[in-house]
């Protein structure tokens, strides 16, 4: 009841690494093997292991390309950048003859088991890349511009050369960006970093073994019926809906307790912000109605406790993954929509909500949706109690 | 042999005897599984499908220059767009996960006169933000290649000739803004990628297929963990003292226990190896023989986890939870739900105490990976080890009374 929703939370928070100091360190293991005879092959190794990558990427010293796939292949590298022969000559033409040696391409080497680390590294790949592009270009474009005003000759191909080197410097000097589209970022609200992490998952499995805490005090009606007990207690001057008005509320009070000490103490453990009090106490007691009646209604549904406990755990389950308690799924399309009979969904909207600082006008529609929910539930579960009597076997 | 074997069809017969056992052992992994690939971008699974990351985009600006960036982005391998009309940028952004890119209205004017423009990238979920990131970056570098080349020649011919004027500087770049584009058109290829193993056009990662190893390691874990429930079951239940009664060693008990356990788990995964290549189109890689062999090993691990389980657990109820519990957290700590590569480093070192997490490397490596057998052959030993440490924990420590 308590101990597996903190294991599980435990479980997600190192995974994301909330508990480690570097958490935003990702150390990417990448070899970069420089097979170029010029000083761009020696730039391009060099920036790779700069201090500025220096929290992304862990530098391992190859020896070969055969040796880096082996390497990707043992799970020891995420990738490997090969500088070919001639890719320094590709971009700085020769000073005497002012050609240029054919493209030599460079060749990334991807783990398809690594997508975020590879895509990183292609990332950093394509960036280095294009300042020299970008450069060569723009030299290039720059001579052949000069050439058309007059201000070269077309026929020295020394001096185009020369004039292009220093070209090149001039640019460098000047520290020109390389893209001149500058990309604005925002960070949609609830996503981004430890904290919220760990708000959205305390919330979640603490939902999720809320439903199978229910479930088992469904369980409970039923192995009274079977043992007897509930039949004895129909004897008694207690009417049905008593017995059963005490039942449910057992379950309630259950989950409430359950729920409220998982708060507290992940408030405590993981330092977390829930939000203000009265607002996180009325959605506290509406998803715990809520969970409360599909709990009743799966003991109203089953016909034994090995049926209701089976169903339980299935629910449990199923209501996690859809309603978003392990981790979130898309918010729009079927599954979005199927999950929203699940007191999950609505619970981690409404808690996240608050842990954000929204207020208790914020979450209104979650805890009328929650309160209609287990209106509806429990409005079912009692017909069915009703077409079948409870002393019944 | 004939007693190991009538044990375990015993056990299966008590298993099942619930139709509700159904659900466990193949409804509700087929039905995580496709929840699991529909968040992965389902329809159409495998390679034929759309495994990219979905981008948002609306188009304020409906300049050449704007285009060229959509053109670029469309391209992407990793990265699906799909174009967004102003008018429901507010409904967008009210979804929390979904990636963002408006380019505003002036964004091809002022790139024209050489000019920096500027984009907006909304991010959402924290895994997938630093894949669309890095594309939008790449696409905005190769798109503003010749108009940063222009402007450098621009300022480069400025320090050589100086212009009378405004206009006069404006034409130069235009000009050269021209033949930049051109000279970029048709510059070659600097930059390949390639996978070990893989066709380059077979190149990528195969959302659904991890999503579908992950959930088959989840759901055979568990139930064989489930063994602890079904050894506490018979020995609260007094038939395993009359079980003992009868000419059957302690041990072949637990063997045929362990035995029928492994042959259902075999099964359970065989079935879900099935939808998965028939339903969701997933390739289980080139080796069958490799992909018996960790099956089976795993299996073996797992039952002999569950035996040791078995050894300290009380009763049936709480090994059923421990197993669920322990199911759970040892499958998100392998990298069953969440690539490893995202966990901190000294995690990634302490979780290789786990099986789940030889398992999920073996089958990544069959089947994202593409390996063989001989490849696979180190996690096949390890799980192997598992199994004979656990089945040494649970046959001392078993207790029959």
């Amino acid at each position: 009841m308590l101990g597996a929703p903190f294991l599980l939370t435990l479980g997600m928070g190192l995974v994301a690494g909330a508990f480690s100091s570097d958490s935003s360190s990702l150390q990417i293991p990448v070899a970069v093997i420089n097979e170029d005879e010029g000083e761009l092959g020696q730039i391009f190794a060099q920036a790779f292991g700069s201090d500025e990558l220096a929290d992304l990427l862990d530098p391992i010293a190859v020896s070969s390309a055969s040796e880096a796939r082996e390497m990707i292949m043992d799970n020891q590298l995420a990738a490997a950048v090969l500088v070919p022969p001639g890719f320094t000559d590709s971009f700085i033409p020769d000073t005497a003859t002012g050609q240029l040696s054919p493209v030599a391409a460079l060749e990334l080497i991807t783990d398809p088991a690594r997508p975020i680390s590879a895509g990183i590294v292609r990332s950093v790949t394509n960036t280095l890349l294009n300042d020299l592009e970008t450069q060569t270009l723009s030299v290039r474009l720059s001579i052949e511009q000069l050439i058309a005003a007059g201000v070269l000759d077309a026929g020295d191909s020394a001096d185009l050369a020369v004039k292009g080197q220093e070209i090149g410097r001039r640019l460098a000097i000047q520290q020109e960006e390389s893209s001149l589209i500058s990309i604005n970022y925002e960070t949609a609200a609830g996503a981004g970093d430890n904290l919220d992490f760990m708000a959205y998952m305390v919330p979640g499995f603490a939902v999720l073994f809320l439903m199978y805490t229910v479930s088992q005090g469904g369980r409970s009606i039923l192995a009274e019926r079977e043992k007897g007990t509930l039949a004895r207690m129909l004897a008694t001057p207690s009417s049905s809906t008593q017995i059963m008005g005490g039942k449910i509320s057992g379950i309630f009070l259950s989950g409430l307790a359950q729920m409220s000490i998982l708060i507290l103490v992940s408030s405590i453990l993981f330092d977390l912000r829930w939000g203000g009090l009265p607002a996180v106490t009325i959605l506290l007691v509406a998803v715990v109605a809520a969970a409360s009646g599909w709990g009743i209604l799966l003991a109203a549904v089953a016909k034994n406790t090995q049926q209701v406990s089976s169903m339980g755990t299935a629910v449990m389950l199923i209501f996690g993954v859809l309603g978003g308690s392990f981790f979130a799924l898309p918010s729009t399309g079927l599954i979005a929509l199927v999950s929203k009979i699940t007191p999950n969904a609505w619970a981690i909207e409404g808690f996240t909500t608050l842990a954000a600082g929204g207020s208790l006008a914020d979450i209104a529609n979650v805890i009328i949706a929650l309160l209609l929910m287990a209106l509806i539930l429990f409005a079912a579960a009692g017909s069915l109690f009703r077409r079948r009597p409870l002393s019944a076997v | 042999m004939y007693k190991i074997l009538a044990i375990s069809w015993k056990d299966a017969i008590v298993r099942f005897s619930s139709r509700s056992q159904l659900l466990f052992f193949i409804i509700l992994p087929i039905v995580f599984t496709f929840i699991m690939a529909e968040g992965a971008g389902l329809p159409g699974a495998g390679s034929e499908s759309d495994n990219r990351e979905p981008l948002a985009i609306v188009d304020n600006d409906g300049t050449q220059e704007s285009a060229a960036l959509l053109a670029a982005l469309n391209a992407s391998t990793v990265i699906h767009t799909f174009s967004v009309d102003p008018e429901d940028v507010e409904k967008m952004l009210a979804v929390e996960d979904q990636a963002l890119l408006v380019v505003p209205s002036g964004f091809g004017n002022v790139l024209n006169h050489g000019e920096a423009g500027d984009i907006d990238l909304r991010l959402g979920e924290e895994i997938n933000r630093q894949i669309i990131a890095q594309e939008v970056q790449a696409a905005a570098a190769d798109v503003s290649r010749p108009y940063q080349a222009a402007r450098s020649a621009t300022k480069i011919a400025q320090d050589e000739i100086s212009f009378a004027n405004e206009d006069e500087r404006q034409d130069f770049f235009e000009n050269a803004l021209t033949q930049a584009q051109q000279l970029d058109s048709t510059a070659e290829q600097r930059f390949i990628e390639t996978q070990p193993g893989i066709e380059t056009q077979d190149n990528g990662y195969d959302r659904v297929a991890h999503q579908s190893v992950g959930q088959m390691v989840t759901w055979v874990f568990i139930p064989l963990l489930g063994i602890s429930s079904l050894l506490a079951y018979e020995r609260s239940n007094g038939t395993l003292r009359r079980l003992l009664v009868t000419p059957t060693r302690r041990h072949t008990y637990l063997f045929g226990t362990l035995f029928g356990q492994v042959i259902l788990a075999l099964i359970q995964m065989a079935l879900l190896i099935g939808f998965g290549a028939l339903v969701l189109k997933v390739d289980w890689g080139q080796s069958p023989a490799g992909l018996i062999l960790i099956m089976v090993c795993f299996s073996l691990a797992s039952a002999a986890l569950g035996t040791a389980l078995g050894a300290f657990t009380r009763t049936a109820g709480q090994a059923t939870n421990l197993s669920i519990m322990i199911g759970m957290l040892f499958a998100l700590l392998g990298g069953a739900w969440v690539p490893m590569e995202v966990f901190p480093a000294a995690l990634q070192t302490a979780v290789k105490i786990l099986p789940t997490t030889w398992a999920m490397q073996g089958l990544m490596e069959l089947v994202v990976q593409r390996q063989g057998l001989v490849d696979i052959l180190p996690e096949a030993a390890v799980l192997l080890g598992f199994f004979v440490l656990f089945l040494f924990v649970g046959v001392r420590r078993f207790r029959f009374e």
